[in-house]
Parts: structure tokens; sequence; C-alpha cells
């Protein structure tokens, strides 16, 4: 009895008791009862069930087959009701004849009917192999009422249907709310294309303006090039004749002349010198800006370049209030073009020694990365930031600025700002008002 | 659920029971019989059960009530191709089938409600072969 049940099922409803006569006829058949027999164990269990069935709550049905000794097949129906077994006994004293054995006792869970019917000897051995045969052939056979199972599957379907309509829901709800954000989205894009659409509109039509201002702007300074150029040198010539002429007139082959008149052909002389510089100036700032002028570059030996300065500015600073100091180059040679390198250099020196009225004017350079730093310290009248960019202009002088000694054309500092653009470098000026001015070329070593 | 035809042959209705009913198709064909011999006016019913290998007290009683009130209603009730393994385990079980005729085959069955009809009273004369008593 302590073999594996070869079928367990419950009994609960009417139904049950034709399911489980059904599988006692299988299982009586498969472990190799005859018919007469199959026939009795079904009818048995039939009987025993619908008795048990009767005192109400479901009962447990095992099968189980006993291959040790004479080979039996024995059903334990299981109740929970207690206290039962003299009065089942009686009721199923019939059904007793129907098998070999038949007790009804009391069980640890309940009253039990147990009922055993030896297997014929003509029926095959019950080998571990045939065993395992057996229980392949009763797994066959639906465990459960159909009717549970319908009510299983039943149930799952209703499940299933739930969940289906719940998504289906969930996805009605998500495409309505992507719906409205579609129409935000378009609605947004529609807004931004047209926006866009504006912007470029105006941004062409900016651009259309630009070209046009820029063409004239090309077209305007293209003429004061032109301008300046032709006019100065229509200019230099009278004027050197001026000069010549005066330098005649004083010449001492010539007529003496009264000291009225030597003291006014001197000045004569004075204002036609002035006005050579000018020409020439303007000449000079017409050819850069025209592109005319090609540096010649070779290595310049700062030390000389400096030396010169030195000796030519020497006599503009008159003052002895105003100490003028070319120090030692921070470097000795640099690949640029001499000529000029120094009339950068000489009209920076120049401007700062026009409008410094005490202190010092200093030069000097020193080598920062690959570029040299030549830098003009003043401790003139300064310039106000604002008007820091105008200096360079041509012809612009900073209002209320008087030269201490001479007087500016205005052109030195937009020449030397070309120059330096010609040079490969840059100008530029840091200035405190009242405290003076630097002056800034940076240049690079190698051209 | 699962019905069992009804036949008219004749004078007769044909049941033939080819499945382990359950009890309520037994029931259902208590039911539909009554209806039909009403119906129709036949004075004989054959029931085969020679494909039913299982009858249980259950049944055993079906088949009885089925058999008396055919009778009430004017109809001879044989009940024919009992197996014998079910036989067997009829008498086994101490279960009588009071009122029912019972005949080997459809044919015998037949001839036995003819021989009736001819006979005028059968179910005097002629005592059940096979009824069991409780024993």
């Amino acid at each position: 009895m302590t073999a594996e049940p070869l079928m367990r099922m419950r009994l609960r409803v009417e139904q049950d008791i034709f399911v489980v006569r059904q599988l006692g006829r299988e299982v009586a058949r498969t472990v190799g009862l005859e018919s007469q027999d199959q026939t009795r164990m079904a009818t048995a269990l039939s009987e025993v069930g619908r008795v048990l069935l009767s005192l109400g709550r479901p009962a447990e049905v095992t099968f189980t087959v006993e291959a040790i000794g004479v080979p039996t097949l024995h059903v334990a129906m299981t109740h929970p009701a207690r206290g039962e077994e003299s009065r089942l006994a009686g009721q199923l004293q019939q059904v007793g004849r129907l098998v070999d054995t038949m007790e009804v006792d009391n069980g640890e869970s309940g009253t039990v009917v147990r009922m055993a019917r030896r297997l014929p000897a003509g029926a095959p051995r019950l080998t571990p192999e045939r065993m395992d045969e057996i229980h392949a052939e009763l797994a066959r056979h639906v465990p459960g009422t159909p009717l549970d199972e319908l009510a299983v599957q039943n149930q799952q379907l209703i499940s299933a249907l739930d969940e289906v309509r719940a998504q289906r829901d969930d996805l009605a709800r998500l495409n309505a709310e992507l719906e409205e954000t579609n129409r935000g989205v378009m609605a947004l894009y529609n807004q931004l294309s047209q926006e866009l659409e504006e912007t470029n509109r105006g941004v062409v039509a900016l651009y259309a303006e630009l070209d046009e201002k820029s063409a004239q702007l090309a077209a305007a300074s293209e003429a004061k090039s032109r301008f300046l150029a032709n006019v100065s040198h229509e200019l230099r010539a009278p004027v050197t004749a001026i000069i010549g002429l005066g330098r005649l007139l004083t010449d001492s082959g010539s007529d003496e002349l009264t000291t009225e008149q030597r003291r006014q052909v001197d000045l004569i002389r004075g204002s036609a010198t002035d006005l050579l510089t000018l020409v020439n100036g303007l000449l000079d700032l017409a050819k850069a800006e025209a592109g005319r002028i090609e540096p010649t570059w070779s290595e310049v030996d700062l030390k000389a370049v400096f030396g010169q300065l030195r000796g030519t500015l020497r006599p503009l600073a008159t003052r002895p209030e105003v100490d003028f100091t070319v120090e030692e180059p921070g470097l000795p040679t640099l690949r640029s073009d001499e000529v000029l390198l120094a009339q950068v250099l000489r009209n920076l020196l120049t401007n700062a020694l026009k409008f410094t009225e005490a202190g010092s004017v200093r030069l000097s350079v020193r080598r920062i990365d690959d570029d040299a730093e030549f830098v003009v310290a003043d401790t003139g009248y300064g310039i106000p930031p604002e008007l820091q960019e105008r200096i360079f202009e041509e012809f612009y002088q900073v209002p209320g600025s008087k030269p201490v000694s001479g007087k500016g054309t205005g052109l030195g500092l937009p020449y030397a700002r070309r120059l330096a653009g010609i040079l490969g470098g840059a100008l530029r000026v840091d200035s405190t008002p009242g405290e003076g001015s630097t002056f800034t070329l940076r240049l690079p070593l190698a051209s | 659920m699962e019905r069992v035809p009804v036949l008219k042959i004749g004078d007769i209705l044909l049941v033939s029971i080819q499945i382990d009913m359950e009890d309520q198709v037994a029931l259902q064909l208590q039911e539909d019989l009554a209806e039909r011999i009403v119906a129709t006016g036949v004075h004989g019913v054959i029931i085969d059960i020679s494909a039913l290998d299982i009858v249980d007290s259950f049944v055993g009683r079906t088949l009885a009530t089925i058999a008396s009130v055919s009778r009430v209603l004017d109809a001879e009730t044989v009940v024919v191709g009992m197996r014998p393994a079910v036989a067997i385990t009829l008498v086994e079980l101490g279960l009588s089938l009071p009122g029912i005729r019972t005949a080997l085959n459809v044919e015998l069955g037949i001839a036995m409600l003819g021989s009736r009809e001819d006979d005028g009273e059968p179910e005097d004369d002629e005592p059940d072969p096979v009824v069991v008593t409780e024993s």
C-alpha cells in the first residue's frame, strides 16, 4: 500500500461519479484486470461514490497497485466525515461482494473506504517498466472533470478578455493623448515655420542691403585712395618748386634781400616744408592703403635700428624735462622689413615726444612666444578710452590736445598701423588720461 | 448535454444506449421516452444496452422506473443485449430490476413484444426470465 498512487481524483459533484467510474474501469483495464472485474470495479466505485457524495463534501479517490506478493489493485476513497464507518459499512455491504476485500475505517483524514481486487494470474507482470507504461497510459486521461476544465478555461478566458479590454482602453487613451500632442506639435511647427520664413526674408533683405553697402564702401575707399594718390602727387611738385625757389632767393649767389624780405622768404620755406611733409605723409598712406607697399623681407639687426632711431630722434627731444630713452633691444634680430619697421617706430616715438610735456618716452623690445613686442611708452596727456580707436583714423586728433612741439598732421598713427598690418603684426594702444600712453607693436619673429 | 436518441419503428420505440450515461442523461432519457410514448401511442419500448458496460444502482433504478412509467402509459418495456459482466455485477450487487423484461437481442425483443400483442396479456403468462430479486 505504500506504492506510488496510480491516479488520484476528487469527487465533488454527481458528474464526478461518472468520471470516476470511467477512470476506474480504465485503471482496472490498464493494470490487467479481466473484463468482468473491470465492470465490477467500475460499478463498485460508482456505488461507493454515490454513498460518499450523499454525505456532502468532496471525497478523495486514490488508485494504487501493489506489485509485491500477489499483485493487487487498491482503491481508497477518503471522506472527511468522521464516525460514519459503521453506517457506511452497512450501506456498502452489497458492494463488498464486487471486490475481494473491502473495509471501512477511520483514517487520519476521515472515513476511508478501502477496496482491493487481486490481479489475475495471466495479467502482465508489474515490472518497473510496466509500471511506467501504466503511468504513461493513464496520464493520457484528462484529470479532473470536464466541468472543472471548462470552469478553469472560462476563468482564463474572462481574465484574458479583461486584460485585452484594459489594454484596448489604455491604447485608446494613449492614442488620444498622442493625437493631441501631435496637433500641438503641428501648430507649433507651423508657427515656427512661419516665423522662420519671416526671419529668413528679413535676413535675405539684410544681406542684400549689406552687399550693396559693402560695394559702395569699397568703391568709396577706392575712390579716396585714388584721389589721395593723384592729388598728393600733383601737390608735391609745386611744393618742391616753392621750396627750391625759396632756397634760390636766399642763396648767397643771388641778389641781396632786405632783412624783412629774408625773414618772409624763410617763413615761406618753412611753410612749404611743412606742406611737403603733409603731402608726403598722405602719399605714403595712400600707397599703403592701395596695397602698393611690398615689404622687403630680411634679417633686421635691431641694435642698428635702435641706434639709428636714438640718433635721429635725439634732436627732437629738446626739452630737458623729458627723458628720452631707447633701451638696448631684448632680442638681437628679427625677420622683417627694416625700412618699414623703422618708419613705424619713428612715427610712434615722434608722436610720443610731441605730446609729452614732462617725464619720459621709452622704446623697448622683448620676445613674447613667437612674437617680438615693441613698446613705446610715454607719460603724456593720455587718450580717453572711447577715443583710443579713433586716433588710428586719418586726420583725427584728440580734441583739446596740444602738441608740445611741432604740430601733428593726423596721419602718423594711421600710417603706422597700416605698416604694422603689412608687416604681419598689429598695433594697439593702452592709455590712461593724464598718466600716459603705451603703444604696443607686435610682430612675428619669422615672416 | 448528450441525449440518447429514441427511434420509432412501427409500434415500437427503440432506444439504443451507446454510451456510459451520466445521471443527467439517464433522467433525460426517462423524460424523453415518456413524452414520445404519449406522442406516438406505441405499445412497446425496447432499450438496447449492449454497449453499456457499467450498470450501477442508479442506472438500474432508472431502467426500472422507465419500465414502470411505460407500463402506466400502456407500453411494455424490454431491455435487450445486457452484457454477461453487467448481469453478473447486478446480481452480485443484489439489484433486482423489478418489472423489467429482458431479451438477448433486439430481434428477440421485438418478437417478445409482438407475441404480447397477439396474446393480449402477456406479462401475466410469461414470467420474467432475468428478473433479479433481492437476495
